[in-house]
């Protein structure tokens, strides 16, 4: 018995055509874990979920559940559950024909499918939309209904492909709650596949980011947002400011990078010898982290990374106000910034400013 | 304002050519079968109005020198016939389409191999099955040469539908299936057959219609045994009575009763979601 409840091992497909869908994709996910896959459109998060479902042949690589090898097994023989982002309800069953087909398939006693799906119905509280059909479903019922279906089968893992992007805005919000505490009931293992990176960093334990079929990245939510380990990530979550520049040299631990602003310190995401001294390099540092000053009072303390610009517009929004500042040799940064703040500062548009951040908040990755 | 009362005009006229020409000729055939028998003629003005040609038709008139309608039998073949060519072609059409749902090498010169069937003009490709079945030498028969023709004519037509229908099936739904554990015979049936069973009834509609008055590819190929339409035409290539009139008005009928039951099969597959919706509206 193993200690992974799915084990992907250098997973890839290529389409008929010769399209390279997703490349040598690793990954071990243990038991009762919630996996988040996000990555823009077409980068192939989806088709890795529909090869783990058996809907999507495997090219080469190894598709492993509980130990066991399932690469060549078809879909109807896997014990896994997909939630599809349309919810595929059968129009033609009523909710709970729905949720019982799975069982009567499996040949259980009418007694034992009544009783599941009773117990499933009563977990996902849709009693009262029992004997609907599909055409009489909102969104968020049919979220629950396809929930149920999958979920009453007892799958070891499930998986679930945007199954909230059909949703509004604050029913989404709702629902994710719902999803991770029933995931954490239930303890079953969850594939959870979005486009939205807040959706992925707020459910899941560990986040998978892909681009065009390669895995970025691989990390816990906070590690990922404040240690990118690619220049794609670093754009893709989170809301980082990127300088380019060449790597000076490492000791220690911090990374030290030439830029257009004169050096900056980071702590590298690459192992040492991995870029050659002089070679292109990005300095990541989190917008959380960005204080603005005016120019001068910043000097002099150590430990902190400090650029220089020129504020072009200030638009308060309440509380807060959002500051533009242009850069020489590289695009305009918005930093959010509390007005008061701002205004004591005496801040206004065409002031010179310098923006700092701790060094050992910024992460040097590898161009 | 002007021109819209003009398009107005235009459209109307065409509205109202276009019902007298699709009900005129049945009107004028109603009208004509009540004419009196046996010496009343397929001509007006009618004589007295009568239901004999009806009897005529059922054989419940005394002898007179008009012979009986021989469509017994024909009309039994024609029935035989065209629910043999329905079952066959439907089922063919949706499980050919059903395979065009995958792109396979080759598929866009099937179709138009499958297409052909409907294309070629019921003449020729009835008078070539004729020649090819006195070469080989098999019996031109209503249940053999002609069933085959019917089918090759139909199943285009039932595979066309069935196409459409499987251009707007979301393929999600079979996935989910599969996803259950459903394996793929099974999906089909419980699962993709009662989504697209309207679809399977259009088709089913377009085989029988299509067979049952068939007339050119029967000609050559159903030998001494006719169908009905063939009998017809047999019987007024000699002399007209309104008791053909009378016929027709029967199987008009008779079509109509065809496209009720469809119809109201149709109606209860909508109305069974429709009123699952209503229902929940309410609660």
């Amino acid at each position: 018995m193993s200690d992974h409840d799915l084990e992907l091992v250098k997973l890839k497909k290529v389409y008929p055509g010769g399209t390279l869908a997703v490349e040598a994709f690793d990954l071990k996910v243990k038991k009762g874990e919630f996996i988040s896959f996000v990555g823009p459109s077409g980068c192939g998060k989806t088709t890795t979920l529909r090869m783990i479902a058996g809907l999507e042949s495997i090219t080469s690589g190894n598709l492993l559940i509980r130990g066991k090898d399932f690469t060549t097994v078809r879909a109807e023989d896997r014990p896994t559950a997909t939630i599809f982002q349309n919810y595929a309800i059968f129009p033609h069953m009523t909710v709970a024909e729905n949720i019982a087909f799975g069982l009567q398939v499996r040949g259980k006693e009418p007694a034992e499918v009544k009783r599941r799906v009773d117990a499933i119905i009563e977990t996902l509280q849709i009693g009262d939309i029992r004997d609907a059909r599909e055409s009489a479903l909102s969104g968020g019922q049919k979220q629950r209904v396809s929930l149920a279906r999958g979920l009453v089968t007892e799958p070891d893992i499930l998986l679930l492909d945007e199954p909230l992007g059909a949703l509004d805005a604050n029913l989404r919000k709702s629902i994710q709650e719902e999803l991770k505490i029933l995931q954490r009931d239930l303890g079953i293992t969850f594939i959870f596949v979005t486009h939205a990176q807040s959706e992925a960093l707020s459910m899941g334990d560990r986040v998978v980011v892909m681009n065009s079929g390669r895995v970025e990245q691989i990390s816990e939510p906070f590690e990922l947002y404040t240690r990118p380990k690619s220049p794609f990530v670093a754009r893709f979550i989170g809301r980082n400011k990127i300088i380019e520049g060449k790597l000076g040299g490492l000791s220690d631990g911090r990374a030290t990078v030439e830029t257009a602003f004169g050096p900056l310190a980071g702590i590298p995401s690459f192992d040492a010898g991995h870029v050659a001294s002089g070679g292109a390099v990005f300095v990541v540092a989190p917008s959380e982290y960005v204080e603005i000053l005016p120019a001068g009072q910043a000097a002099a303390e150590p430990g902190y990374d400090t650029i220089s610009g020129t504020v072009s517009t200030i638009e308060p929004v309440g509380q807060v106000v959002y500051v533009t500042v242009e850069l020489p040799g590289m695009a305009p940064i918005r930093i959010e910034a509390y007005r008061d703040k701002i205004e004591g500062a005496g801040l206004a548009p065409g002031a010179s400013v310098d923006l700092r951040w701790k060094a050992e908040r910024a992460t040097v990755v590898a161009a | 304002m002007q021109s819209n009362n003009l398009l107005r005009t235009i459209l109307g006229a065409y509205t109202g050519l276009f019902i007298l020409f699709l009900y005129g000729p049945f009107i004028v055939m109603g009208i004509l079968s009540f004419q009196a028998g046996p010496e009343g003629g397929p001509q007006f003005p009618i004589i007295e109005w009568s239901t004999y040609w009806y009897q005529h038709v059922f054989g419940l008139t005394p002898p007179s020198r008009v012979a009986p309608l021989p469509i017994g039998e024909a009309l039994l073949r024609s029935l035989t016939l065209a629910f043999a060519t329905m079952v066959v072609s439907t089922v063919l059409g949706t499980l050919t389409a059903q395979g065009f749902r995958r792109n396979f090498r080759g598929s866009g010169f099937v179709f138009y191999l499958v297409v052909l069937g409907m294309m070629v003009p019921g003449v020729l490709l009835g008078l070539g099955m004729a020649l090819v079945a006195d070469q080989v030498g098999i019996d031109r028969t209503w249940w053999g040469t002609a069933f085959v023709l019917h089918v090759v004519y139909t199943f285009p037509f039932a595979f066309l539908v069935m196409l459409a229908i499987f251009n707007r099936f979301d393929k999600s739904v079979e996935e989910a299936a599969w996803a259950l554990g459903v394996p793929p015979g099974r999906t089909f049936r419980k699962v993709t057959f009662p989504m697209i069973f309207p679809g399977v009834l259009s088709a089913m509609l377009f085989a029988f219609t299509l067979s049952y008055d068939e007339f050119p590819r029967t000609l050559f190929t159903a030998g001494s045994d006719v169908t009905m339409p063939i009998a017809i035409y047999g019987t007024f290539a000699v002399e007209i009575h309104p008791n053909i009139f009378a016929f027709g008005v029967l199987t008009t009928l008779f079509s109509f009763a065809l496209l009720s039951v469809y119809g109201v099969l149709m109606t209860l597959s909508v109305r069974r979601a429709k009123t699952a919706a209503v229902q929940e509206e309410i609660a």
